[in-house]
């Protein structure tokens, strides 16, 4: 998510083909074609027209979301076990993040490579995990506690932040750090008052945009028991009341909406900081928006009334040696080895598919869900918010759930849990997408308008060629994520890596889950060092 | 283009990205102590120690609250007694749940006189985790998972169970578009999509696995292999719609679903199983030690004497869909330990 910080500028585009970027859109056509064929999409039917009643259910049941009050009291509770989650998960992934960044930024390691790179490698093990995995685990070893759902957001955002914390860091300027050091300040007060004060803006606002993450991921949590919203659209879940599901969607569509305006607004003042003059003065909404997060992780506290003592209690030892011995050694089995290999191919089709899927609706949709510049009249501006609400509540809706509605209308395969994958990643990208075409020079379009073009040959020629960098840079990243989430679709049967590890914890096979775990993060690796590479074509 | 004489309309000036400059001075906005502040000063010192006054107070009032979703702990108010640690696995509405919490946790409580707390698990995994950690005491198991559960907790005893689960089935559905009638012949059944339910379902996977085998059918073949809907429910909605053929339910959900008539049309009953033993109740080891050695008996007299003529007893057997509880024995199970090493689902 690190791409939200550093999207990468509207560069000049180059006046001459480059060959590297041809050869890696052929070796994309190449694996999207693969995928789809693995999908069976060549090879057969697989549509199911019949279940259409089914689907119909579910999208009908959105006009008509279960509103009565003893139904709404329970969400209520639920929505503010998710928040404190989310709250308390966020900040601990912050405080994990400044400690790694210590140890992963190039200024700790100088020249020192190998130190750096392993680190680095390091930080790959938490990272490769989905949050739902880590909740799978932490509930094994600490039972029914709330520290269940703070690590499992924690951990893994904690090590992706730590990753990003340490690029700001390397990336400010260094005049007044390296001033300090000639000055002859010590290492670690050269970087307090020569680093961190000019890359505080960066970090307070990935800071607020990991808080926006962690309302989403806290409700995927819920979905394997730790209680909050997504338990409860689990229980309704598990019984196709659409309805019941309906109302925890919309109520996790405001959540997420609420804290993406926010997020936004915080990290738009730091972008475009409002000083009155040239007077050294504290920027009141920032120190608001501090001081209610501070008010906000105060409270998650206290209602979730956590006590650090659980972590260091003999119980949490003995279950953490227990769980340890059943799970070392991995489990090497021929069959499970196999069985991991096939596994972890439907896995990188699903995501394939998902992330060819999501950047064509991404492409198409991004134009009607930015906002527009100047003025316009009320009719692209209501397709505007729809849109935009549209795909609120594609990435609202959790991937478990697209995943069997669309069984409803596709037959069983690689394919319904790819697509459940690739309309989640949509809502995101979606999103990611309309506020890159924001960005964007408006000039070249309004010259074409100037000069006469249409609205389909202004976005044609205008807009595209300046949005597809930044959307495909946004659409690697996201395909790192997917084969991450793939996982989720997995744990409830939609095939890959997660359901392989679905069935082994289910029948509590503690060294074939450290197997599947390990194809898990070299496999996540793998598809970052991939997408890095393709990222760096596209710059 | 700079260099025709031709003005361009007049648009909104460019967002540029933040250049290194802004970074630098964005802090200033952020920064502590300035002069002109128009919030009460607010020095970085007051700030920090605040925020750590105000996270110190809420840390300790938390150490006197009980989390909204975490296990209550083993000594409850009422002191030396102790506290029973009951959990089930909720299958119905949130809001039933919230009743269900309640009246067995009452109905517990006045009958043994103890200080019963009541815990919604959600997925059996997790209360198999918990039973071993001695989270819970009382847990309503499936017949796979509590055989999982005693596995994996040695000296924990099998209480009692309902009426039904002695002697209970799973049914066959398959989509009427398959044309095929009702027959205790299972083998048709292996030319077609297939689905079970949940992965570790007793009634839903494991028993039906069983008897597909006990028919010469391999329950892990099927055309792309079978599917795992993750509940009864879900698998009634995908054989309706025709994504899968075939599926496999336990028979109370079949019953319910079909007297509410909310079952599509589209679904039709194949077979039944034959009968097997299912849900029951699983007593930790601790919990006698803590709370007396008679407390298995008072459990089993407690269970078993509950009557559906008298209006509280009533209200607990029919959250649970029983007629009145049994007594069971560890060895009911042990067919469901033997199959589940079969599957790969005991190790």
């Amino acid at each position: 998510m690190t791409a939200v910080l550093d999207a990468p500028a509207p560069a000049r585009p180059p006046l001459r083909r480059v060959r590297a970027r041809w050869a890696w859109g052929l070796g994309t056509v190449v694996v999207v074609g693969w995928s789809l064929a693995g999908a069976g999409l060549f090879s057969g039917d697989v549509l199911n027209p019949a279940g259409r009643v089914q689907f119909g259910r579910f999208a009908g049941a959105a006009l008509s979301p279960a509103l009565d009050p003893a139904f709404l009291q329970v969400l209520a509770a639920s929505v503010l076990v998710t928040v404190a989650y989310a709250v308390l998960g966020a900040t601990l992934a912050v405080l994990l993040g400044a400690l790694g960044a210590v140890l992963v930024a190039r200024t700790t390691w100088g020249r020192r490579r190998l130190g750096w790179t392993l680190a680095r490698g390091l930080l790959a093990v938490p990272r490769g995990l989905h949050e739902a995995v880590w909740g799978l685990l932490l509930v094994n070893v600490l039972g029914l506690d709330p520290w269940v759902g703070v690590l499992a957001i924690g951990l893994p955002y904690g090590a992706v932040t730590a990753k990003v914390f340490a690029d700001l860091l390397d990336e400010v300027p260094r005049a007044s750090h390296d001033a300090l050091l000639a000055a002859g300040a010590g290492r670690v007060p050269a970087v307090l008052y020569g680093l961190l004060p000019p890359a505080s803006g960066g970090l307070l606002s990935y800071s607020f945009y990991r808080l926006e993450c962690a309302v989403r991921s806290a409700v995927v949590l819920g979905l394997i028991g730790a209680g909050g919203l997504g338990y409860q659209l689990s229980l309704s879940f598990s019984s196709l009341r659409w309805e019941q599901v309906w109302s925890c969607v919309y109520a996790l569509a405001a959540l997420c909406l609420l804290a993406d305006v926010g997020g936004r607004a915080v990290r738009r003042r730091l972008a475009a900081p409002h000083t009155p003059g040239d007077r050294l003065a504290r920027d009141r909404v920032l120190t608001a928006a501090v001081l209610t997060t501070l008010a906000l992780v105060a409270w998650s506290w206290w209602y979730l009334a956590i006590t650090p003592a659980t972590l260091l209690t003999d119980r949490t030892r003995q279950q953490l040696t227990y769980v340890l011995g059943a799970a070392w050694p991995p489990d090497t089995d021929g069959d499970l080895v196999r069985s991991i290999g096939s596994r972890a191919v439907d896995t990188v089709q699903m995501s394939v598919i998902a992330i060819a899927v999501a950047t064509a609706g991404a492409v198409l949709l991004a134009g009607a869900a930015a906002r527009p510049a100047g003025r316009t009249g009320p009719g692209r501006r209501l397709t505007g918010a729809l849109v935009r609400i549209g795909l609120l509540l594609l990435r609202a809706v959790p991937p478990p759930v697209w995943a069997l509605v669309l069984l409803f209308v596709l037959l069983p395969g690689v394919l319904p849990g790819a697509l459940a994958l690739g309309v989640y990643t949509l809502g995101v990208l979606g999103r990611l997408a309309a506020e890159a075409t924001e960005e964007l020079d408006p000039r070249p379009r309004a010259a074409l308008a100037a000069l006469g073009a249409g609205p389909a040959a202004g976005w044609l020629y205008g807009v595209l060629p300046g949005a597809t960098g930044p959307v495909l840079a946004f659409a690697l990243y996201r395909w790192e994520v997917a084969v991450r989430d793939s996982v989720l679709v997995g744990l409830l049967g939609a095939g890959g890596l997660g359901a392989l590890l679905a069935s082994r914890v289910g029948a509590f096979d503690w060294a074939a889950v450290t197997s599947v775990l390990v194809a898990m993060v070299l496999l996540t690796l793998a598809v970052d060092l991939v997408g890095a590479r393709a990222r760096a074509a596209l710059r | 283009m700079s260099s025709q004489p031709f003005v361009l309309p007049e648009v909104r000036r460019v967002r540029t990205h933040p250049l290194p400059e802004d970074v630098v001075s964005s802090p200033r906005a952020a920064r502590s102590g300035g002069p002109a502040s128009l919030l009460p000063p607010l020095t970085r010192r007051g700030f920090l120690a605040g925020a750590a006054a105000a996270l110190t107070a809420a840390g300790l009032a938390a150490c006197s609250r009980t989390s909204p979703v975490s296990a209550p702990s083993a000594t409850g108010s009422s002191g030396s007694t102790g506290r029973l640690r009951i959990g089930a696995i909720p299958d119905q509405d949130p809001e039933v749940l919230q009743r269900l919490y309640g009246t067995v946790a009452d109905s517990l409580s006045r009958a043994l006189d103890l200080d019963v707390a009541y815990q919604p698990v959600t997925d059996y995994g997790a209360a198999v985790s918990l039973f071993r950690t001695g989270d819970l005491d009382l847990v309503w198991f499936g017949g796979l998972t509590g055989v999982q559960a005693r596995l994996q907790t040695p000296g924990a005893t099998p209480i009692a169970q309902r009426d039904i689960d002695e002697a209970f089935h799973s049914i066959f559905v398959v989509n009427a578009a398959t044309g095929l009638p009702p027959s205790d012949d299972l083998t048709p059944l292996a030319g077609l999509r297939f689905t079970y339910g949940s992965e570790t379902s007793t009634s839903g996977r494991l028993m039906p696995a069983y008897f597909l085998q006990q028919q010469g059918v391999d329950p892990q073949g099927f055309p792309g292999g079978p599917g795992f809907s993750g509940s009864h429910d879900a698998t009634l909605g995908l054989v309706a719609s025709g994504s899968y053929q075939a599926g496999v339910l336990n028979e109370q959900v079949w019953t319910t679903r079909t007297r509410e008539g909310s079952v599509d049309p589209a679904v039709v009953r194949y077979a039944r199983t034959p009968a097997f033993h299912d849900y029951h109740w699983l007593l930790g080891p601790a919990a006698a030690d803590r709370l007396g050695a008679d407390l298995p008996d008072r459990l089993i007299h407690y269970f078993t004497g509950l009557s559906a003529d008298d209006a509280a007893d009533k209200a607990v057997l029919d959250l649970f869909g029983a007629g009145s509880f049994i007594t069971t024995k560890a060895s009911n199970y042990d067919r469901i330990e033997e199959i589940g090493r079969q599957l790969g689902l005991v190790s």
